[in-house]
This record gives C-alpha cells, structure tokens and sequence, in this order.
C-alpha cells in the first residue's frame, strides 16, 4: 500500500478544520457583528453619499487594505498597485451615488479594481493554448507521468527560493488578464465562483473554466522547478 | 491499496481530470464527488495530479503583498481634495 503523505495536504486539512471549528465556534457572535457591521457600512455609504467627508474617509480606510492586496496581486508591481489602488477609490469618490447595494460594496470595490487592470481584454495567442489545456493528459505518457513525480518528491518548503518566486510572477504574468483575475480572486482571494462571477461580470462556468485552465497552466509552468529524479 | 494506473482506463482518468481541475477542496458529499474520491483513492496519477494542483495554488499563497506605502492615503485624499475643489471652481 503506498502512502503519500503531502505538506500541502496537512496543511490544507488544518486550515479547513480550524475554519470549521472557528466558523462553528465564532457563528452566533459573527451573526451579531456581520449584521451591525453591515448597518453601520449602510450608514457609511448613505452618509458619504450626502458628501459627509468624514463618512468616506472612513469608509476609505475600511477597505484601503483589501484594495491594496487585490490591486497588487493582480498587477504585481508597486507602482501600477499604487495607480490601481488610487484611481479605484477616485471611481468611488465619482460613482458612488451609482452604487445600489444590490450587491455588497466590496463585490462593487473588487469589480473597479479588476475593470482598471482589465482595460486591454483581447484574445492572444496564450488564450488558444489555455483552451487547449480542456483536454485530459495521456495518463499512460511518460514524461506526463515524469512531470507529476517530479512534483510529488518536492518538499513544498524547500522550493519556496529566490528563483522559483520569479518563476511564479513570470507564470502568472503569462497569464490574460481576465484568467489571472479569476485565479486572484477564486484561489488567493478566496471568493465563492458565484462572487467572482458578479466582480468580473462572467458567468459562473466562465469563471470555472478559467479557474481549471489557469491552474493547470501555471502547475505546468512551475513544473521545472520541481525536483527531478 | 493504490493500483498501477495500468489497471484503470485513461477514459475513467479524463473524465475525472475536469473535476479535479476546478475542485481542489471538494468535501465529496454528492455520488459524483464520492465517485471521483474512489477513483483518486485507486489512481496514483490523479492522485499526483490532485496534490500538483494544490502544490500550485500553496505557492501563490506563500507570496507576500508588501506593506501599503504610508503616504498612499494621504495622496488619495489630497488628490480627491484637489477634484473636488476643481468641480466647484467657477468655469470649471
């Protein structure tokens, strides 16, 4: 009987334990605080609405920190973050009597990030390749069946290095932009494909196929700085 | 006990390669789900594949935003100050 035991597999089933135990644990408490967040929140977004300054300052920096982490995840360089992360709240300052609250104010915020970094949506020629990317491997293939051990003899911790963190910027750089938003969003971000749908302006198999694409082509990008045998 | 992935179709393979691909952390509670964990259970490579998949997703996670520059907000107000004063300048 073979046994693999994998960090990232530990690692993954302690998070969702512990997210499990914290969410079951904490459920009566967040529904309190979920509930007078979001009245105060709709307070914020009335007030500043009526130009109360102070209110959209504090609405600002109720958010700045979740606008920088997306803005520099998905355009992964300090200053087109700092553009980003500026010309998002300027759009808020300009559009916020355009918000409803039909959806939440941070679909509405995560959706003037991406729609900055989305402005030169065309079909590459890396789009072709991400489509192909549908088709089942060979399993019976060799260098398939190569490329996979060299991932399952890899300590994760010891190729976390100078050199593999500029293979993951130059693999997800490859990436078209929408594809990229999908996997910030869905994988680092952690947003529902439903989520993700609404901030991209997607349906919800478009997001998942992007999802499915984007991850085998980066795994495939990365698989060269796995250890070979 | 794993079998050598010579005893499975690559058919029963493919059909679980789109699933697996789009449902890293699936808690298998529908017959499809349970359907594919058996497979995976039995298969070396979608297991491989499964924990390659993951494997990527931690490495993305491992890597750090860096700190939001402290003058970032500051800007941002002085710059909204300056539109707002713009829009009620008269001839503006």
């Amino acid at each position: 009987m073979r046994i693999i035991f994998l960090p990232t597999e530990i690692f993954l089933s302690f998070s969702i334990q512990k997210i499990l135990y914290d969410e079951s644990s904490l459920k009566q408490t967040a529904s309190h605080t979920t509930q007078a967040s979001s009245d105060s929140e709709q307070s914020l977004i009335s007030r500043a609405k009526n130009g109360d300054e102070r209110a959209f300052t504090q609405l600002v920096r109720n958010y700045e920190q979740t606008v920088w982490g997306f803005a520099y995840k998905l355009c992964r360089n300090q200053e087109k973050a700092e553009e980003s992360f500026q010309d998002t709240f300027i759009n808020v300052y300009r559009k916020l009597n355009q918000f409803d609250g039909r959806s939440k104010f941070s679909t509405w915020l995560y959706s003037i990030v991406a729609n900055n970094c989305l402005m030169n949506r065309r079909k590459r020629k890396i789009e072709e390749l991400l489509e192909s990317l549908d088709e089942a491997p060979d399993v019976h293939d060799e260098t398939i069946q190569k490329q996979l051990a060299s991932w399952d003899d890899s300590p994760i911790e010891t190729v976390i290095n100078g050199e593999m963190r500029t293979a993951l910027d130059e693999a997800i750089q490859q990436l078209p932009d929408d594809y990229k938003a999908v996997f910030v969003l869905r994988d680092l971000e952690e947003k529902t494909a439903e989520e993700t749908a609404k901030i991209l302006q997607l349906t919800v198999p478009a997001v998942k196929s992007r999802l499915r694409r984007s991850r085998i082509f980066l795994r495939h990008k990365l698989h060269n700085y796995m250890k070979h045998e | 006990m794993k079998h050598s992935i010579k005893h499975l179709h690559s058919g029963s393979c493919a059909d679980i390669y789109r699933h697996l691909c789009e449902n890293l952390d699936s808690q298998f509670e529908t017959e499809e789900c349970k359907r594919i964990r058996e497979h995976i259970e039995q298969c070396d490579t979608c297991s491989a594949l499964l924990d390659s998949l993951k494997k990527t997703v931690y490495l993305y996670k491992q890597e750090t935003v860096p700190a939001m520059p402290k003058t970032l907000e500051k800007k941002l107000f002085a710059v909204i100050k300056l539109k707002k004063k713009q829009k009620h300048s008269p001839g503006k």
